[in-house]
């Protein structure tokens, strides 16, 4: 049984079309990142997913109920942290928990959860009083109560410091350890890259890609690009380089050459410049990023469509 | 249950801010004023020529401002009940667990009237326990009755303004509609009365009105409670000179009786349609 299956999932607003015939399978025991630029349909389709909003057309099932009809069942069974929510301001972050407990009737060890999640010294204080990173663990904890089986986030590392973000990350790969499904959405592409099996990438409404990491960069022209400190490099040295193989271009900016290639090792071109007697000192590769690759699917569809 | 979570929550919410103490201070300081004026000058502050005080007269005296003050309480505590939590986004943490929308709905009209309630209730004994002492009287039982039907007469209004803000997601559509319908129902309800006996008359005040007009004069939540307490406490309200203005029509309905009908009404039909329209809403 999928966690998550989306089937020609539409919503209307009037004249615009927030999410656009989605179809998406998220299996059990995924790390799924669900990416797009702002104004995309993520949040949209989470709300469709937690029936905040219903489908213009299309079905949205979540762990094997409907997401309209049976959304109690789905909701008793996962954890979420909603994008745009707000805290009980006068409640401290202890009640917001014991209130969790209570509608989900289960008796959760609160305070280790809020533990997990590094905001317990603040239980005891009223969440109206909280930084945004504060209320960004309390809500995580909020929806870590009654052990789901999936987590559906929303934008989880707004309002993070890369700290933050990096522990948040950390706790969605601990909770996919413990078995729960995780599905999140995000703009913001390191976090996807580093916690995810898989991804979709939307735009418009319209899915573009989904693949494993891996697959997409696959998929796409990727290259790499190595940065090199040199001393006395000369220009024989750098054609040298230039006919190395899967080398497709070289360039020296004062003492920094810049290779760019497509595969290949990029010991072998450090060795060759060494034998060829330049002195290296640093050296950094700068892969080709998701966020490159985000960048060209969603620029790519809309000049396609312009 | 989930709707006394929810319920619980909202208590609890409202019970951390001042809003609350500030009106029961309001509601105690208010009823032992009315006691007092009563008790001391009921000639002048009713009006009806009678010299004795009794808790009788005090308490139709009383029940004639506590309306005033039990609606626009309810305004200022229940306007942003659910669209308050719609414009900010908490009701995205409330409908993430396991709730119904109904739970949610009835969850806040029981805790926003519990919080009314719970002030008015203390305002009320402090004000009428005053009031048993400067007029020398004690009875146990009108005022009993006159607590149960104030309460009523609360808990409508708490539903009708929970259901106008189950209408909208914004604050100050909400504000409106509330206050609208206050000025409709409560402030201008007799001009509106007079513009139906225009129209209906043939665009002239002269003449009788027709039998069915005393309804339209009953529709007021105030009205309603009004006329509920003449039908529960008859002879205390003839021994007070008040009356629901019905000698003046023949009709079979023309009765204080027909107040639990229009108290009933406000009671269901608001919350109903205020739960329909924020079942259907996207969020």
């Amino acid at each position: 049984m999928p966690a998550i299956e989306l089937d020609g999932l539409t919503k209307q607003f009037g004249d615009v079309l927030a999410v656009d015939g989605l179809d998406l399978t998220v299996e059990e025991g995924e790390i799924f990142g669900f990416l797009g630029p702002n104004g995309a349909g993520k949040s949209t389709t989470i709300d469709i997913l937690l029936d905040f909003v219903r489908p213009t057309d299309g079905t949205a099932t979540v762990l094997g109920y409907d997401a309209q009809r049976e959304s109690l069942a789905v909701r008793r069974r996962i954890g979420v942290l909603p994008d745009a929510y707000h805290v009980y301001d006068r409640l401290t972050g202890r009640q917001h928990m014991q209130f969790v407990a209570e509608s989900k009737e289960v008796n959760a060890d609160i305070e280790a959860i809020m533990e997990r999640t590094q905001i317990l010294e603040a239980a005891d204080r009223k969440a109206g009083g909280y930084s945004k990173g504060m209320r960004q663990r309390l809500v995580l904890a909020m929806a870590l109560v009654g052990d789901p089986d999936l987590l559906v986030l929303d934008e989880p590392s707004t309002g993070l410091d890369p700290n933050g973000a990096r522990e948040m990350r950390e706790i969605i790969q601990a909770e996919n350890d413990r078995g729960t499904t995780v599905f999140f959405s995000s703009h913001i592409m390191e976090q996807v890259e580093a916690v995810c099996d898989r991804v979709a990438i939307i735009n418009r409404g319209q899915l573009v890609a989904v693949d494993s990491i891996e697959g997409l960069r696959d998929s796409t022209d990727t290259s790499t690009t190595l940065e090199i400190s040199v001393a006395n490099v000369g220009d024989d040295d750098i054609e040298m380089v230039r006919m190395h193989e899967n080398v497709q271009n070289v360039t020296l900016e004062g003492d920094t050459l810049r290779v760019t290639m497509s595969g290949g090792s990029k010991f072998d071109v450090l060795n060759a410049l060494d034998d060829a007697g330049v002195e290296v000192g640093d050296f950094s590769v700068d892969e080709f990023s998701l966020e490159d690759l985000f960048v060209r699917y969603t620029t790519e569809e809309q000049e396609a469509e312009t | 249950m989930s709707v006394v979570a929810v319920a619980k929550k909202d208590f609890r919410d409202a019970a951390q801010s001042r809003a609350l103490w500030a009106l029961l201070v309001v509601f105690v300081l208010l009823s032992s004023l009315l006691s007092y004026a009563y008790a001391e000058f009921p000639s002048q502050v009713v009006g009806t020529g009678t010299d004795t005080a009794t808790v009788g007269g005090l308490i139709f005296f009383t029940s004639g401002i506590v309306t005033l003050f039990v609606s626009l309480t309810a305004i200022v505590i229940c306007y942003k009940a659910i669209a308050g939590e719609r414009e900010i986004g908490s009701i995205k943490l409330l409908l993430a667990l396991p709730h119904t929308r109904r739970d949610v709905f009835v969850g806040k009209v029981l805790g926003r009237a519990a919080v009314l309630t719970v002030a008015l209730a203390v305002g009320l004994l402090i004000g009428f326990g005053l009031g048993f002492v400067l007029i020398g009287d004690i009875e146990i039982l009108p005022v009993l009755v006159f607590l149960l039907m104030t309460l009523l007469f609360t808990l409508a209004f708490v539903g009708i303004v929970v259901s106008i803000s189950a209408t909208t997601g914004s604050t100050s559509r909400a504000t409106t509609l509330a206050i609208g319908f206050f000025l409709v129902f409560e402030l201008l309800w007799d001009a509106v009365t007079l513009g139906v006996f225009y129209v209906a008359n043939g665009f002239s005040f002269s003449g009788e009105a027709p039998d069915w007009f005393f309804l339209v004069t009953q529709v007021p939540p105030s009205s309603a409670y009004s006329a509920s307490l003449i039908a529960l406490l008859p002879d205390i309200a003839d021994s007070v000179g008040t009356g629901v203005g019905a000698d003046d029509f023949d009709a079979f309905y023309a009765t204080p009786e027909i107040g639990f009908g229009f108290l009933a009404f406000w009671l269901v039909v608001p919350l109903v349609l205020g739960y329909r329209r924020f079942d259907d809403a996207d969020l």
